[in-house]
């Protein structure tokens, strides 16, 4: 009965995206700088990570320091500046997805479908400032290892021998610590981990055309594999959100100290989410990361996005990513092509896996009760694809006289309470609050197909259910089990 | 007294203990999706058994008896595989399920197999086929589930008497996890927590480790071997980031156990030893109670 669909898609943006991860932002005023919304590039492949981290900083550049602690010195060759727009183009290409599908008329068999796209793109605004700070070196068992200016960025990497001697050696250079940041750097400190600590260098800054600041990219070799989110807690309160966008050679990468839950996928929903996706999907997560105990790690979208492989997603709601945007995101073992050189563009390199990129992206909202440790994570050989999906479907229109339209009338009317009770659901919203949205934004078939006439038929069914307790159903199957061993065991 | 004739062999035990963790799993972690993969853990391992004993069997008449008996056996380790194997190919699978299970017949020292069926299944698929893989990260980390695991884990050990194993390997290592988390580094006690409440670990310390076919025979030696487990396996975890770091050092250690048998001399382990000593005692318990419940 489904002809033909398609798609279509919303890229999400679940909340504007604020730099926070795995610093802390330093403020000399008592700043209520607030990270909620956080985005890294991993790139991991042996034991060497690529970390790029997304700087969309708002206020005044001279109030913003970051520190994030690395295992490694970095050499000047191992940090740069990268292009801001790969961040959005990551995004847009994993965000979940809504897809669109038409009916066609059963009594007509001529219908031409037509397909369009939408795409609700996330505000980011970034916002222009500058900063200058003096670093004085004191004797405080801080030694300062390196220091580099990196396009707009002074860069300095700092090993202490304590935490009290770092956290003096940060307040007399003008830096303020949130006092709940102490907690950790002890740990890290004596985990061997240095400190990269950036600022905004006014002059280069002044120099740039453009009003945000860039994203950083660090590399570096180490066997950990991890992101420090503990400093980041520092000097937020409430939840945070952080995506990883992350890329392997050889599969997946999971979480390995929290539980990796798919979020919620392939889902038919009614028609009139489509005007509000974002809210929706937002609900969606929220619900989903209550159910799931809070500390997990939500994957949202994991598919081999390697340059040869060109069946990226199903739909894909933006371009894929291109050689070069992965090069830029990190990923090395792409790099090296001469992009002026297309004689091996015909030659079907052979696939001995030293090519292939597979993109994860990983959706975490942290707070210091439900993670207490670091990310740490895992390449994984798991290469099967995955997608945050949802489905809406327009009904067919026209005339439903024959035999299969009326049987087609009575089926929408059967999926159209379906998506309903599926929405409640996915959204753990109460049913009522939909009745609004469902008036407004309907294309019923007929009058009795409607949203908002369906309404009243769930409710009414809904009460008639009851939930049968979780408990009971492990005590059930416990007893089955014991029950199943002694029978078996009488065979035996 | 119907249920104590019924567990009479600990096997049952440990049977109804990895179910209840793999229905928990599959009820409220998702695991439902890996339905195929349990299955064919269970039906690969259950027919290479039965090939085995007819292969192997010393008398071909009732290879079907001894394959009955060591059907508890090949459950136990299909629960291991499935607890702990993760991959998404149906090939990897069987041939995880197959390692495990050939390995009790062909790798034998002594009349006494060498490794623990899963833990050779698992490290031989992970190092062989690469396209398996471990997550302790799937249990999530509620303390009610490191309560629980860690009872039942308990009553297991405590009906087998090879307590000594499970808590001297999870104190040894759990006590150098807090020297190093808590003392040495001072991270809050929610984060050493976290490290330890992993089903993962718990599932190894209570039914990986403790099979008494696999351990040494000596107490004295079984805690020396325990004691270097923990600690080779603390180093490789924290220092060298190996994830799963106790199942693969419980591999390699494996073939150590014959030289520590050969070192400290004791009898073998029997699955049936104490317990048919066991029924006895239960029988005339039983026999009592009768005849005092007719008085």
């Amino acid at each position: 009965m489904k002809k033909k669909l398609f798609i279509i898609a919303t890229a999400i943006a679940i909340s504007p995206i604020l730099f926070s991860f795995c610093g802390f932002y330093v403020s000399k005023a008592d700043g209520t700088l607030k990270n909620k919304t956080s985005q890294v590039i991993l790139v991991r492949d042996g034991n060497k990570t690529v970390l790029t981290m997304y700087n969309d900083f708002k206020g005044d550049t001279k109030d913003f320091a970051m520190v994030v602690p690395v295992p490694v010195v970095l050499g000047k060759d191992d940090i740069k500046v990268v292009d801001q727009s790969i961040f959005q183009r990551l995004n847009d290409y994993s965000a979940p997805r809504l897809v669109e599908y038409w009916d066609q008329n059963p009594c007509d068999q001529y219908t031409v479908n037509e397909s369009s796209i939408s795409m609700a793109k996330a505000d980011i605004v970034s916002q222009r400032g500058n900063a200058n700070k003096r670093v004085k070196d004191k004797d405080l068992g801080v030694k300062v290892e390196a220091k580099y200016l990196i396009g707009e960025y002074d860069i300095l990497i700092l090993s202490a021998k304590e935490s009290g001697g770092l956290k003096e050696w940060l307040t007399s250079n003008g830096y303020k610590i949130p006092e709940a940041a102490e907690e950790v750097l002890d740990p890290y400190i004596k985990s061997n981990l240095k400190f990269f600590v950036v600022k905004v260098n006014e002059k280069e800054k002044n120099k740039l055309n453009n009003n945000f600041l860039r994203p950083i990219q660090i590399n570096f070799n180490s066997p950990k594999f991890m992101l420090p989110i503990r400093l980041g807690m520092a000097n937020a309160d409430g939840d945070q959100d952080l995506i990883v966008y992350a890329f392997s050679r050889k599969g997946r990468i999971e979480c390995t100290n929290y539980r990796n839950v798919n979020i919620a996928t392939d889902k038919n929903i009614p028609l009139f989410v489509q005007k509000n996706f974002n809210s929706f999907y937002s609900n969606l997560f929220t619900k989903q990361w209550d159910n799931e105990d809070k500390s997990v790690a939500f994957l949202e979208y994991a598919w081999d996005v390697s340059p040869q492989n060109f069946y990226h997603c199903d739909p894909c709601i933006a371009t894929a990513p291109s050689q070069q945007d992965l090069v830029q995101s990190g990923v090395w073992w792409l790099g090296g092509k001469d992009w002026s050189d297309y004689s091996d563009i015909n030659n079907d390199e052979p696939d001995n896996g030293s090519k292939n990129v597979h993109f994860t992206r990983l959706h975490f909202r942290y707070n210091r009760k439900s993670f207490a440790q670091d990310l740490s994570f895992q390449v994984t050989p798991n290469t099967e694809t995955f997608q945050a999906r949802y489905v809406i479907t327009h009904p067919a229109t026209g005339n439903f006289d024959c035999t299969a339209g009326k049987k087609y009338l009575q089926d929408l009317k059967l999926r159209r309470k379906k998506e309903l009770n599926e929405l409640t659901i996915l959204t753990g919203t109460n049913i009522n609050n939909w009745q609004e949205a469902a008036a407004q934004n309907d294309e019923a078939s007929t009058t009795e197909t409607q949203y908002a006439n369906l309404l009243p038929q769930i409710k009414e069914e809904e009460q008639k259910e009851k939930n049968i307790p979780a408990g009971f159903i492990v005590f059930g199957i416990a007893i089955l089990a014991s029950v199943s061993i002694i029978k078996w065991k009488g065979v035996i | 007294m119907f249920v104590q004739n019924i567990f009479k062999d600990v096997r049952y035990y440990q049977i109804l203990f990895q179910s209840i963790f793999l229905s928990y799993g599959i009820i409220f972690l998702h695991w439902q999706n890996e339905g195929w993969l349990y299955g064919t853990y269970f039906i690969t391992s259950i027919v290479t058994q039965l090939l085995c004993e007819i292969i192997f069997a010393k008398n071909k008449n009732y290879f079907l008896d001894s394959f009955k008996k060591s059907i508890p056996s090949v459950i136990i380790s299909s629960f291991g595989l499935s607890l702990l194997l993760k991959t998404n190919l149906l090939w990897v699978a069987i041939f995880a399920a197959f390692v495990s299970i050939i390995s009790k017949y062909i790798i034998r020292i002594n009349g006494k197999h060498i490794f623990n069926p899963s833990a050779l299944g698992i490290v031989a698929t992970i190092l062989l086929t690469g396209k398996a893989w471990v997550n302790a990260g799937q249990w999530g980390s509620g303390i009610v589930l490191l309560f629980t695991v860690f009872c039942l884990g308990f009553i297991v050990v405590t009906k087998v008497q090879n307590i000594t194993i499970s808590l001297t390997f999870l104190g040894v290592f759990v006590g150098l996890l807090f020297m190093r988390q808590i003392i040495y580094l001072g991270w809050p006690i929610d984060y050493f927590v976290q490290s330890i409440s992993t089903g993962s670990l718990l599932l190894f310390s209570f039914f990986m480790i403790t099979d008494p076919k696999t351990t040494p025979n000596h107490t004295v030696s079984k805690i020396i071997w325990c004691i270097a487990i923990a600690f080779v396996a603390f180093y490789l975890a924290t220092f060298k980031f190996i994830n799963a770091a106790p199942i693969f050092v419980l591999v390699f250690a494996q073939p150590l156990v014959p030289l520590l048998d050969k070192l400290f001399k004791t009898k073998s382990y029997q699955w049936h030893n104490k317990i048919e000593h066991k029924i006895i005692s239960n029988f005339t318990i039983n026999k009592l109670s009768i005849n005092n419940s007719f008085n």
